[in-house]
């Protein structure tokens, strides 16, 4: 609008009409970037070691403060209805508030783990803490973008801050080079992403997601390469985020070369910004075209299942286990995203709630398990976990039964409401390919759940695990460790507020009133 | 002698229990008796790890607090009413209309009160060697499973608690296992975890296609399903039997998919074995009944012949591969094949006394293979060795021992006068009804059950100690104990069975009804109809299978003295 | 003469854009030191501002224009990044290519 008015301003001096904006609904994003601006300030004044894990708080502090600034906004999406701000530029709706609490608790969680990772390697400063709060105003913004400039803004602030945060050891080489592989295949999805908007805008005329839902549910296009085109490339961009196959080839890497903490962020926080974008520009916008990008979420989905799942048995190192996995649960989310209906999208952002604690938690232990150097991620570096430390090897036992979905934890419903979704829209074989796959990945957690709990019953002699230290688990990871578990047996046991938080959060695209 | 103790105190027992149950009609019995281990495992789980000694007091504790609950049910139960009891629900989670939905009718009642009896037992005769306080957490979590998939009334709930009990037996038997235990576990979990994957698929199917049907909400309720069988299209409905049937199937096990069955069972501690083939197995048989016959009536008539003919070749299969075992708890793992086929030849002919005999069989399943397993599990505690080879002429030195092998193995093979006969029986005589050849020779597995257990007892117990066998030592006092109830129960059952077939009828007859209502199944009429006509073929034919039983019989004694 | 006479309509610069796109993406994918790939990306995001003016030029809308100022700021950022990230490296190792980058197996 205020772009129409700046081209036919024409020769007159009449005054720049800018929109008006409503900062309230941003207060979410502005609580964030404030966050990491006032630690970036505080971390420059104050000593840079402290006994205290002063940055840790201040995260935690300042995702609470995000998670606040969401409740009055909830309030009022429920009573008045979605709205948007900033020239239609930013959408607030249940959907972007609830993508906003999960990543705000990914922070918060991956916090709580980093805080004894720094100390552990010698590593210092607050800026870790102002990337992942950066990082998380950026998913947050995709999650919330009605504009795909807005949500390409959105993704490289997200991505750019991780790309700094996977090469935070600079000591460990492994950390510099899963940087530069995540950067290089990173910018390229952007780039992809960004020409995909580009053919977008040129077959619909603008950018604006509302615009672009309005021009598609009212003309038929004579000519839809340029459209489907476009769908294809964003798709891809989208694709290399949420780590579906076959965009994943960097994930095993990344994900075993960054730190575990940052790790943690990026399975959780990073991957519900790609989804809740993902979900807002196909399911959202071009819903009225689902017939054309269904089959081909549906192939993706399929094959992140399977591969996920399979090439994740052959790995031996935890972290490129649980990476694998990760891009299996990325194929049960797509599921939800492939069903287009209010129920996908209502079982997508549960499996990404219920699947932030459970991932975040896991790699919360790896992180405690790697011990300084952050390297001891082999399989024997578990052997015999629950000897030595029988509460960790509980935890973990817990994520990772979680993760092969088994009841009474919040990935059993996770997977539940994914599944009942594709039947609704009756993909019963992918539904069953989903499952057939989740007892693949099932024997990936119980072999490391066997090599947790071998050793017992052993007698004390044939232990190989016996010599080892005990690991420390510092207080703050402590912390994010019991509150993930509660998480994911309480989602499990009483999944109905959760369930009715994630009914009332399907995108809607509203045009601003202004 | 430990036989009569046995029935004496469990005459004391049930008379207490009796008054228990009569006091606490009001009391929520059922939800008892599944959150009362689920709260024992978290007791046991609480107490110090170096005070072994009170953690298996606290689950024993437990444990026999479930049995008294369960048999607390019985006696509340009302006999003659097919309807479902004590039924108790309350609304879990809102959305997806999934209710705490718990009731207990004639099918599951003695699977549930079996459980309740059978847990504390396999607690005292397999006491672990290691590690008490995980131990029995994991059991009890077990027990409250399998109670709560008896009892539930709720596809959600009865697929949680069917899911649940994968948990803590992968943990026993992968703890507290025998030498090829990692690879045990992980086949056991994996297998029946890929049935699961299949029949929550067809599960969550089932209830919104019910839903889209009928036009209502989405619901879980099993009884609603069922009594709106209009709602889902014959052939669909087909589809969903059988991706329920693929998880039963792997849970029994039918045939082409047990092979998870005798690694399990052989590599699993005593308790584990004994609950796993005691417990574990019928949630599958179950399965088929509430889940197959009771949802899909009509698909369940339209698979019916090939879900017989699986029964009959497992009870062959069974039979013969049991022969060929050199390994005592092996051997008796197989014969667990044959026995589920038996109950799947019942369950699949359709007829009120094939029904009957496949649901108390289930339950003398539970007693004769738990004992054998017991049993095997104190031969393997003093010899080290379960190989037949190894062993010889232990009845010199234990003769009680001996006679309670006997016992028990007779009762498996299914002699006159003790429980395993009564089912078996039934079973054969209702599926002669509808699937005449496929009784023909499922009988014919009977032979072979006498075959392969008498020849192993001869080989075991009979003959000359060699020294490494002559030191066995006899049964002790503990052990005794824990055989006499099973032992009791055996006799009881096989002499009496009444009670127990009164209280199964009405709700098997019902299912029957419901069969044919939903299908155009007709089950054939015996002679006469009633309780009556029943008692009366079932007096007959007691007289005629007595010749062939003391034939079976007679085969043994000619091995032994050969 | 002939080039003369042709109109160069919307498509030209559409294709060109497209043909620098792939270029981009090809060059990333096929050449191994980090600092050319780096280029190469800049290729494809520059190759996208060609298609968005020519599209808000066809579609008479400045919007198309306005974006590419923002897609300007964030390659900067990128590179911003990118060059920081692989100086990083290479101040370690000098000379290093992406297939000294092997210790991450994949």
């Amino acid at each position: 609008m205020t772009l129409g008015l700046l081209a036919q301003a024409g020769d007159g001096v009449a005054p720049i009409d800018t929109p008006g904006v409503a900062w309230s609904a941003l207060s979410p994003i502005l609580v964030l970037i404030g966050g990491a601006i006032v630690l970036l300030v505080v971390g420059a004044l104050a000593p840079r070691r402290s006994r205290i894990g002063w940055h840790a708080m201040l995260t935690v502090a300042v995702a609470g403060g995000t998670i606040a600034a969401v409740v009055p906004l909830w309030d009022r999406v429920h009573d008045d209805g979605p709205y948007s701000a900033v020239a239609s530029a930013v959408g607030v709706d249940g959907f972007s508030l609830f993508v906003t609490v999960v990543i705000a608790v990914a922070v918060a969680i991956a916090a709580l783990l980093t805080d004894g990772y720094l100390r552990r390697e010698g590593l210092e400063g607050p800026e870790p803490y102002v990337l992942m709060l950066l990082s998380a105003a950026g998913a947050v913004m995709m999650a919330s973008a009605n504009d795909l400039i807005v949500m390409f803004l959105g993704l490289e602030i997200m991505s750019i801050a991780v790309y700094v945060l996977a090469g935070l050891h600079l000591r460990r080489r492994r950390s510099g080079e899963a940087a530069v592989k995540y950067f290089v295949l990173g910018s390229f999805s952007s780039a992809f992403f960004l020409y995909g908007v580009a053919l977008v805008y040129g077959a619909t005329g603008s950018t604006n997601l509302v615009r672009i839902a309005r021009f598609l549910a009212a003309n038929t296009l004579a000519d839809q390469g340029l459209l489907i085109a476009g769908f294809a490339l964003l798709l891809v961009g989208f694709g290399f985020k949420v780590a579906a196959v076959p965009f994943h080839s960097w994930t095993p890497d990344v994900y075993q070369g960054s730190p575990s903490p940052i790790v943690a962020f990026m399975a959780s926080g990073v991957k519900a910004g790609g989804f809740a974008g993902l979900l807002r520009v196909f399911v959202a916008t071009f819903g009225t075209y689902r017939l054309d990008w269904q089959p081909v979420v549906y192939g993706i989905a399929v094959l992140s299942l399977v591969v996920g799942a399979v090439l994740a048995v052959v790995q031996t190192d935890v972290k490129r286990m649980l990476a694998y996995s990760s891009i299996n649960h990325a194929g049960f989310i797509l599921i939800g995203v492939q069903a287009a209906t209010d129920e996908g999208v209502t079982a997508a952002l549960f499996y990404l709630a219920a699947y932030t604690f459970m991932v975040a938690g896991a790699f919360g232990v790896v992180t405690v398990v790697g011990r300084r150097g952050d390297g001891h991620h082999h399989l024997d570096d578990y052997q015999g976990l629950a000897r030595r430390q029988p509460l960790l090897a509980l935890v973990f036992a817990i994520f990772l039964l979680a993760q092969a979905g088994v009841p009474l934890t919040s990935g059993f419903l996770a997977k539940f409401y994914v599944v009942e979704a594709a039947i609704e829209a009756r993909s019963f074989w992918l539904a069953l390919v989903a499952m057939v796959s989740a007892v693949v990945s099932a024997f990936l957690y119980l072999r490391i759940v066997l090599v947790m709990y071998a050793g017992a019953g052993d007698g004390a002699d044939t232990d190989p695990a016996a010599g080892r230290p005990r690991l420390a688990v510092p207080a703050a990871a402590a912390i994010a460790l019991v509150v993930a578990v509660a998480a994911t047996i309480g989602i499990g046991l009483v999944p109905d507020p959760l369930t009715r938080t994630a009914r009332d959060a399907t995108p809607e695209l509203v045009a601003a009133s202004d | 002698m430990l036989v009569s103790s046995g029935l004496v105190s469990s005459g004391l027992v049930s008379f207490v229990l009796g008054q228990v149950g009569r006091a606490s009609s009001d009391v929520p019995l059922l939800t008892a008796a599944v959150v009362l281990p689920a709260v024992g495992a978290i007791a046991t789980a609480l107490v110090s790890r170096r005070r072994p000694e009170s953690a298996r007091m606290v689950a024993t504790l437990f444990s026999v607090a479930t049995g008294v609950v369960t048999v607390a049910v019985l006696v509340a139960f009302e006999t003659g009413e097919a309807d479902f009891q004590l039924v108790e629900k309350y609304t879990w989670i809102r959305d997806l209309d999934v209710a705490w939905h718990l009731g207990v009718d004639g099918i599951s009642l003695f699977l549930v009160v079996m459980t309740g009896v059978l847990f504390p037992i396999a607690m005292f005769g397999g006491a672990p060697h290691h590690d008490a306080k995980s131990f029995y957490a994991w059991l009890l979590l077990l027990e409250a499973g399998c109670i709560g998939v008896f009892l539930a009334l709720d596809l959600f709930l009865f697929f949680v608690m069917f899911e649940i009990v994968l948990v803590p037996m992968y943990f026993l038997i992968s703890g507290w296992g025998y030498a090829n235990r990692r690879y045990a576990a992980m086949k056991f979990f994996l297998y029946t975890m890929l049935g699961s994957a299949f029949m929550l698929v067809g599960l969550v199917a089932t209830a919104v296609l019910h839903a889209r049907g009928s036009g209502g909400d989405l619901t879980f309720n099993v009884l609603t399903i069922a009594n709106d069988q209009g709602s889902i299209a014959p052939m669909t409905a087909r589809w969903l039997f059988l991706s329920f049937a693929i998880a039963f199937a792997v849970k029994v096990p039918l045939f082409p998919v047990h092979t998870w069955l005798p690694d399990a069972h052989t590599e699993a501690p005593t308790a584990g074995s004994v609950i796993l083939a005691g417990v574990m197995l019928k949630l599958g048989t179950y399965g088929f009944l509430r889940y197959g016959l009771f949802l899909f009536p009509e698909a369940s008539a339209w698979f019916a012949p090939a879900m017989v003919t699986l029964g009959v070749i497992g009870i062959i299969y069974g039979a013969v591969v049991a022969t060929m075992q050199r390994d005592l708890k092996r051997l008796v793992a197989y014969s667990s094949i044959a026995h589920l086929g038996f109950i799947a030849l019942g369950t699949f002919a359709i007829t009120t006394q094939g029904l009957q005999g496949s649901v108390i069989q289930m339950v003398n399943h539970g007693l004769s293979t738990g004992g054998l397993f017991l049993l095997v599990g104190m031969i393997y505690e003093r010899r080290h060795t379960r190989e037949i080879a190894q062993l010889k002429g232990l009845q010199a030195s234990a003769p009680i021992m001996a006679g309670v092998f006997t016992l028990v193995m007779l009762s498996s093979i299914g002699l006159p006068g003790l429980n395993g006969f009564v089912g078996e029986f039934l079973i054969l005589l209702g599926s002669f009804l509808t699937r005449r050849w496929w009784a023909v020779v499922a009988a014919t597995g009977v032979i072979l059950a006498a075959l392969y257990l008498l020849w192993a007892y001869q080989r075991v117990f009979h003959g000359e100690p060699d020294e490494d066998n002559a030191g066995f030592a006899e049964m002790s006092f503990r052990e005794g104990m824990v055989m006499a109830p099973l032992v009791a129960l055996i006799v009881f059952l096989g002499v009496y069975p009444k009670p127990v077939l009164d209280r199964i009828e009405p709700s098997v007859a019902a299912l029957v009804a419901h069969v044919e209502d939903g299908s155009d199944f007709v089950e054939p009429s015996v002679a006469e109809a009633g309780t009556d006509a029943r008692e009366e073929t079932f007096a007959e034919a007691e007289a005629a299978e007595e010749g062939s039983g003391g034939e079976g019989g007679e085969d043994g004694e000619g091995g032994e003295g050969g | 003469m002939i080039l003369a006479a042709t109109p160069i309509s919307a498509s030209w610069y559409l294709g060109l854009s497209a043909l620098l796109f792939t270029v981009g993406a090809v060059g990333l994918l096929v050449r191994r030191n980090p600092l050319v790939m780096f280029m190469c990306v800049e290729l494809m995001l520059n190759a996208v501002n060609l298609t968005f003016v020519t599209f808000a030029r066809e579609l008479d809308d400045v919007g198309g224009q306005v974006v590419v100022f923002f897609v300007l700021v964030v390659a900067a950022a990128e590179v911003v990044i990118g060059l920081g990230i692989i100086v990083g490296i290479l101040r370690r190792r000098p000379g290093a290519t992406a297939d000294d980058l092997s210790l991450l197996k994949g």
